[in-house]
């Protein structure tokens, strides 16, 4: 049988990073295959059936999406299990299919880049509509092609009017047209599709009469030139050569209203002459127009990273130093955060809950608890109060739309959580979590963690989060500001309790305080709701009744 | 000669396109072999092309221009023309210009090697001469083998059947001579013959003269010799050529053939050229080959082998000597590292007849063709006050303005030194200008490129020199 990827959720081109098998391996059900690795943890992907590994697929480093294939299985016959009276011709086998599995080994490797090949061709191609300022919800008030027609790069395609001006929406590239996604009347904003073009080719024969043919790099035999050829006779396409500006659209150049001299420098620049905005007189192309292109393009491509940096600093010039890797989810989770934190504007609101009762509660329960296997945490009893928190403040379990414009509030509550592995941090994600009561979440909350540790979180595990805590009460420490796990609004960090003295009017009674951090999405939420649900979510964790009681 | 180290680059063909690119990349800092297979630089244009022949044909208009004197009472009474003298003369030019080339190849230290040179690998080229056989490994190359005449074949081995390079060697003057092939080439041999008293007939298989030109610049060519020459025949096709003790004989089929056969003193055979591109062992460098044997190359001259480049005939049409000196610096600059590509707009062609006719981008034929919507602005020659005293009145010049962009896209000239005056419209149209920026430059007065800045006038409806009822 074919082992194929299972179901990954929302991710795909997913990384392997082990192969726990190889060909003629015997495998039970449910042993691993092989481990992946998404943005958000690692997993194995376990055998679905018993067997004998025929073939493995994949390599250490291949990329793979739901439904590739993994390994091809002998299955076994169910008696094969039970009769062990054949392990010499196992064995056997084993030799061979190792054996052949070494020959086969080249043929896979080329499948480790599966991407590389279609890039090459030509791809319907998305036109969306440009950010258009402040403006959103734009009436289309003409379209100016039809489905077939053939349009040039910054042709016009839709004619927009905003209450200060009427725009056209250009198209970026020459082609044709395969499809219109807007009509006269649609309103549309920033992003949305405008039509998919079916890019042209980029050489149009030359007016001129050279005879002109597309030509295909020939790298093989290339590669018998002697080497040291001034620019090296293999990377000699200029266009390919040049990605930063992108791909010369030679039609268009031929048309630029640009003398020989511009042209040459267009051509020492990389520059698309057809791209270029002519500020000339006359609508001439000028040498400014092309540096001053060369500018933009150059501005726009570093925009995303365009923050004053760090100094870099040869730390061995003060003494001694180690270089120590990053982990493989260090090395994802760093860049988001990193997105998070810049992107969302934080606020971290502090209280201290009062759970002195809630301790009592949970201690005369934690022994029962033990007994039937389940670890009673603080942290269940946090959730089921994050669980009722967030039944009343909505805007907490919602995220921004991709254009920034709506609030996509989720009427599910599936709660992260962030656990502290060997290899990292990772979020396992509880679902349904309105439908458990404090010994089912604790039961899960342990489940989860151990297969956190283990690497054995599925795709199912880690995604789909509504809202995630982050609990370092058993560490120690008091506040902190967590970084919110986007594009989640709000995450809400935990401390280690300890007792204080508060004052009830009369007089001073120790009480168990548990520091509560709570970051939110300034721009989703404001400091008044924050603190609402910070100040609610205190009140209910000291309601042991609400807590315990029986789900609905 | 055994194997030297590997070249940086090698130059197959020593054209004015092959030296070009050999001199421009040696200037660039390669070390370059250049390889010829005749004894001396220059290839068919200095050496069996344009040159001799423009010497020729500047013999050929000193004697019509001492004819046509007369009419304004000069006298120089019929001229005595010493074929030796002028022989040795043009041979003289020729000389002077290769040797010129020789020195040059010698200051930039490019190695001449002469013999016929062959791929026999990507990266190889056998040199085959009298002395032996050598091989050349180069790193690049750039293929400028250029163009032969084309054979008709199956056509009979004569001394009195010659193509243009016998045509220029002026070994005697024949009482007449048929021209087959009413091309730029054949018209203008036909225009030296002619002027040395030879009668002159053409064929051509076409409809038309000069074909690819417009009708109405053609058409003061054609009427100035249908006068002189013994006979036009358009439309016409050679059936078939036999060498005859009294003559070639020659047998015609068509609109304006002659019911019999004739006999002609000598026949030239003007049918165009051909490309080397099958006789440079492309097949064992890789070299993709068309079917009409021109070398595929990109905007860059590379080949479909990046570090092989070609360029000149051997990679289209035009055939033209500065569109191979074009090509040849482009992929001397490419060989060398620079970013430069083949981005001229238009190559501007000449017929060096008398009168001259010259044409640079879109032709009028063309536009109609093509459906490309344009402005024309005309200017006749018979209103140019220079023109007269130079003693013609059949000139004209046109220009073609893209109706949408007013840029201008074509130009054509017919009149004396029109080969002169099209290169303003070639830069006009590299440039973009349009009506207002041509006819707004001052043009000096009395020359003949007014006549560019008058059409440019008519096309802005600002011409003062005709009248012209409003439209």
């Amino acid at each position: 049988m074919d082992v194929t990827v299972p179901d990954l959720g929302e991710f795909s081109d997913v990384e392997v990073i082990e192969v726990l098998v190889k060909a003629g391996d015997v495998v039970g059900v449910e042993d691993s295959l092989i481990t992946l690795e998404t943005d958000k943890a690692t997993m194995d992907v376990p055998s679905p059936a018993a067997g004998k590994v025929s073939e493995v697929k994949v390599d250490a480093g291949s990329v793979v999406s739901s439904g590739d294939l993994i390994v091809v299985l002998e299955s076994e016959e169910p008696k094969a299990e039970e009769t062990n009276d054949q392990p010499a011709r196992e064995s056997a086998e084993v030799e061979e299919s190792a054996g052949s599995a070494a020959d086969s080994e080249p043929k896979f490797k080329p499948d480790a880049e599966p991407a590389a090949e279609p890039a090459a061709k030509a791809e319907p191609r998305l036109v969306n509509v440009p950010d258009l300022g402040d403006f959103s919800d734009v009436e289309v008030i003409e379209v100016l092609v039809a489905v077939g027609d053939e349009v040039e790069a910054e042709q016009g395609l839709i004619m927009l009017e905003t209450d200060k001006a009427t725009m056209d929406v250009p198209t970026p590239v020459a082609g044709s047209i395969q499809e219109l996604k807007v009509k006269v009347g649609s309103r549309i904003n920033p992003g949305d599709a405008v039509a998919l073009i079916l890019p042209s080719a980029a050489d149009a024969p030359a007016d001129n009469g050279t005879t002109e043919s597309p030509r295909q790099p020939a790298p093989a035999n290339v590669a018998d030139a002697p080497p040291s050829a001034p620019p090296g006779p293999v990377a000699f396409d200029q266009t390919t050569a040049l990605p930063a500006v992108g791909v010369v659209d030679e039609t268009a150049f031929s048309r630029a209203h640009a003398s020989p001299s511009i042209r040459k420098l267009a051509r020492e620049l990389g520059v698309d002459l057809g791209r270029v905005r002519a500020g000339g007189r006359k609508g001439r192309v000028t040498s400014d127009d092309v540096k001053a292109f060369v500018k933009r393009t150059l501005k726009e491509g570093i925009a995303g990273s365009a923050l004053p940096e760090v100094p870099t600093v040869d730390f061995a010039k003060f003494g001694p130093v180690e270089e120590v890797k990053l982990s493989r989810i260090q090395k994802i989770s760093g860049p988001r955060l990193h997105a998070s934190w810049v992107n969302l504007p934080h606020v971290t609101q502090h209280d201290d809950a009062d759970i002195t009762e809630l301790e009592k509660k949970r201690q005369s329960l934690k022994a029962d608890a033990q007994s039937k296997n389940v670890k009673l945490t603080p942290l269940a009893f946090i959730m089921r109060a994050v669980v009722l928190t967030l039944a009343e403040f909505p805007q907490f379990r919602s995220s921004l739309s991709a254009d920034g414009q709506k609030l996509i509030v989720k009427d599910y509550y599936h709660l992260g959580f962030a656990a502290d592995t060997p290899k990292g941090l990772v979020v396992p994600v509880i679902r349904d979590a309105d439908s458990k009561d404090v010994y089912e979440l604790a039961e899960a909350l342990g489940e989860l963690s151990s297969r956190a540790r283990d690497s054995k979180l599925g795709a199912d595990d880690v995604q789909g989060g509504v809202f995630t805590i982050s609990s370092l009460g058993g560490i120690g420490g008091s506040y902190f500001t967590p970084i919110i796990n986007a594009p989640e609004v709000a995450i809400l960090g935990v401390s280690r309790s300890s007792f204080k003295p508060i004052y009830d009017g009369t007089e001073f009674s120790p009480r168990l305080m548990l520091p509560l951090s709570l970051s939110y999405d300034h721009r989703v939420i404001d400091g008044a709701q924050a603190a609402r649900f910070i100040t609610r979510l205190s009140e209910t964790l000291g309601q042991v009744d609400r807590l315990m009681a029986a789900l609905p | 000669m055994t194997k030297p180290t590997p070249v940086d680059l090698v130059v197959l063909g020593a054209g004015p396109g092959g030296y070009t690119a050999a001199f421009r990349a040696a200037d660039l800092g390669m070390n370059v072999t250049l390889v010829e297979r005749w004894p001396t630089l220059g290839g068919v244009c200095l050496n069996v092309g344009c040159i001799p022949s423009k010497a020729l044909l500047h013999a050929a208009r000193v004697l019509e221009e001492a004819k046509e004197s007369a009419d304004f009472g000069i006298d120089f009474g019929k001229p005595e023309i010493d074929l030796g003298k002028l022989r040795n003369w043009k041979e003289g030019i020729v000389g002077k210009l290769t040797d010129g080339l020789k020195s040059l190849a010698k200051q930039r230290k490019v190695t001449v090697i002469h013999g016929t040179g062959l791929f026999t690998g990507p990266n190889t080229l056998s040199v085959e001469s009298e002395d032996g056989k050598s091989e050349i490994e180069f790193k690049q190359c750039i293929v400028a083998a250029g163009s032969e005449p084309t054979k008709i074949p199956g056509l009979v081995e004569d001394p009195r059947i010659m193509d243009s390079t016998g045509a220029l060697d002026l070994k005697d003057l024949p009482k007449n001579l048929l021209v087959v092939g009413g091309g730029i080439i054949g018209l203008e041999m036909a225009t030296v013959y002619e002027a040395l008293g030879v009668e002159v007939s053409v064929v051509e298989l076409t409809e038309t003269l000069m074909p690819g030109c417009d009708r109405d610049l053609v058409k003061p060519l054609q009427k100035r010799i249908a006068s002189r020459y013994q006979a036009i025949m358009l439309g016409t096709k050679v059936t078939s050529i036999e060498a005859e003790e009294s003559g070639i004989r020659v047998s015609f089929e068509g609109k304006q053939a002659p019911d019999d056969s004739q006999i002609y003193d000598c026949v030239l055979v003007a049918v165009g050229r051909r490309s080397n591109g099958n006789a440079i062992g492309a097949d064992a460098a890789g070299i993709d080959v068309d079917q009409q044997g021109f070398l595929t190359v990109d905007k860059q001259m590379r080949t479909s082998r990046p570090h092989i480049f070609a360029i000149g005939d051997i990679v289209g049409q035009p055939m033209l000597a500065h569109k191979a000196t074009h090509e040849g610096k482009v992929a001397a600059e490419v060989a060398s590292g620079l970013k430069t590509h083949f981005d001229a707009r238009v190559v501007p062609s000449v017929a060096y007849t008398d009168p001259e006719v010259a044409w640079v981008g879109v032709t009028e034929d063309q536009a109609k063709a093509e459906g490309i919507g344009y402005e024309k602005g005309s200017f006749p020659w018979a209103a140019s006050g220079r023109s007269l005293a130079l003693g013609r009145s059949e000139g004209m010049t046109k220009l073609l303005f893209d109706k949408e962009s007013g840029q201008l896209i074509g130009a054509g000239i017919v009149g004396t030194s029109a080969g002169d005056l099209i290169s303003e419209a070639a830069l006009a149209i590299e440039l973009g200008c349009d009506a207002a920026d041509i006819g707004l430059t001052i043009h000096p007065h009395p020359t003949l490129s007014e006549t560019l800045a008058f059409s440019a006038e008519v096309a802005e409806g600002t011409i003062t020199d005709l009248y012209l009822p409003r439209k």
